[in-house]
């Protein structure tokens, strides 16, 4: 790390907003209740990722240490229990690991140690917990499988999970779970679930940067920029069990799995969507789902309103997305669209948005923001906003 | 506009609940109880926001007796293509 880095670094600040759906105190406020507006938590250990489930939150500190809260029903915040929990709590059997990434599904969650141990909780009815049966942990349980084999991201779904190994080239991803929708990408037929984590199928060649698992959909990155989705069909197109490249003339580094849809990110900032058919329409009975008339061809859409802002970070919740832009745009702001409900969209009301719009977050006039990270549970949404004190 | 459709066997008993669910966009569940599914009722619906989903069964797999009139098939899924 250069010198002048790590004074940036020990300068550097946080601050961390929620909103959205929060009666599962997934929210972090110490409330059961919906947030229409963003709300300035509470300050945290220094994090370095979130992971936003069903209707929990993992926070993963700089210390590599692990926060949960939110919906506890099956075990998934880690903590030996089954009780919710209103604020950020310690999962202290991960204590004695330094965790480098996490994930939460829909009511499990998965923790990768910087050593490639890969430990699961939560619910277990489908194998999502790679634990060799159905049976569900209120404690993180290590995943025997892999043996000294590295993990080295997780990515949890619905019911089903994904990992990524180590590795350059050969078996680097696995799934386990529910692969009822081909979300497992091992065979070519669906199966209706596994428990002990399998090799996905068709990535053999591929040199997979990271993994992604959302609803019933997976996707994996390349290191040279390429997609490939697989599970539930986007918009009415067939399920797919193994890994298809999306066909763009783009290079993508990021991707966010809806319920749904696929938010890809390219290297020029721009977002291009694949499905999406609910995305906009949730509340709107009047409005028909548009099915794709070419089924075998997934749609690549440009998201409208956008308008040549370029975007730096996206994600999505089971039917909302959130971006942030660049520091040329505005010097940064955080934009959401899609299914307004439970107000995850952070505009102040519970409508629908076709295009992203700006959700306003107060600034301090004495910070200096720097960068924002977004992140999107199903039905709500997470901001870190980093900032450094102002220079007299 | 029903969210989607979800085969009776995709969803899952909660003793709790007393009823079938399946996990709602939300972050609630869509419910969906035996007595309902009982009489031909099959709109499962979430507590907690507009949105509700069509549950495919066979009506006659909740009924006591045998109904005698053939009650319609369930829909079929889209079959994937490898």
């Amino acid at each position: 790390m250069e010198a002048d880095e790590k004074v940036k670094v020990t300068e550097e600040k946080q601050e961390l907003w929620s909103w959205g759906a929060g009666t599962e105190g997934q929210l972090g406020t110490g409330k059961l209740q919906d947030e229409h507006l963003p709300q300035l938590l509470p300050v945290l250990p220094s994090l370095s990722l979130l992971a936003c489930g069903g209707a929990h939150v993992i926070a993963l500190t700089h210390g590599k240490k692990v926060l949960t809260w939110g919906r506890c029903t099956s075990g998934q915040l880690g903590h030996g229990s089954l009780v919710n929990s209103l604020e950020p709590k310690s999962v202290e059997v991960l204590n004695n690991f330094n965790i480098t990434h996490v994930s939460a599904g829909w009511n499990h969650s998965g923790f990768v140690s910087e050593c490639g141990q890969l430990f699961t909780c939560g619910d277990g009815s489908f194998g999502q917990l790679g634990l060799g049966d159905c049976v569900s942990h209120s404690s993180p349980i290590k995943v025997s499988h892999f043996a000294s084999r590295r993990v080295y991201q997780i990515a949890c779904g619905m019911r089903h999970s994904l990992a990524l190994l180590q590795g350059e080239h050969g078996d680097q991803v696995y799934g386990f779970g529910s692969g009822k929708r081909g979300q497992l990408g091992i065979s070519k037929e669906k199966l209706k679930s596994v428990s002990l984590p399998q090799c996905v199928f068709g990535l053999q060649e591929v040199n997979v940067s990271s993994i992604s698992a959302n609803g019933d959909h997976s996707a994996a990155l390349s290191s040279d920029g390429h997609l490939y989705t697989w599970g539930r069909g986007f918009s009415g197109t067939p399920d797919v069990c193994c890994p298809n490249r999306v066909i763009s003339h783009f290079s993508f580094k990021q991707v966010a799995l809806g319920w749904n849809h696929a938010m890809g990110l390219t290297d020029d900032g721009d977002i291009l969507m694949l499905g999406g058919c609910h995305h906009v329409v949730l509340n709107n009975p009047e409005k028909e789902i548009l099915v794709n008339e070419d089924l075998n061809e997934t749609q690549v859409k440009k998201i409208p309103g956008l308008n040549g802002i370029k975007v730096v970070g996206v994600a999505s919740g089971s039917e909302h997305s959130v971006l942030t832009t660049g520091k040329h745009f505005e010097n940064g702001v955080i934009m959401a669209w899609g299914w307004g409900e439970h107000g995850q969209l952070g505009l102040g009301d519970t409508c629908d948005h076709t295009c992203p719009q700006v959700v306003s977050m107060a600034q301090n006039a004495a910070h200096e923001y720097i960068t924002s990270k977004v992140y999107c549970g199903s039905g709500f949404s997470f901001v870190v906003r980093a900032w450094r004190p102002k220079q007299p | 506009m029903s969210y989607d459709d979800v085969e009776i066997e995709d969803m899952e008993w909660n003793e709790e609940l007393k009823a079938f669910t399946y996990p709602c966009p939300c972050g609630d569940l869509f419910q969906i109880t035996k007595e309902e599914l009982k009489i031909g009722e099959e709109i499962a619906r979430c507590p907690s926001c507009s949105l509700f989903i069509t549950v495919i069964y066979n009506m006659e797999d909740f009924t006591d007796q045998k109904s005698k009139s053939k009650i319609d098939q369930p829909k079929q899924q889209p079959v994937a293509v490898a």
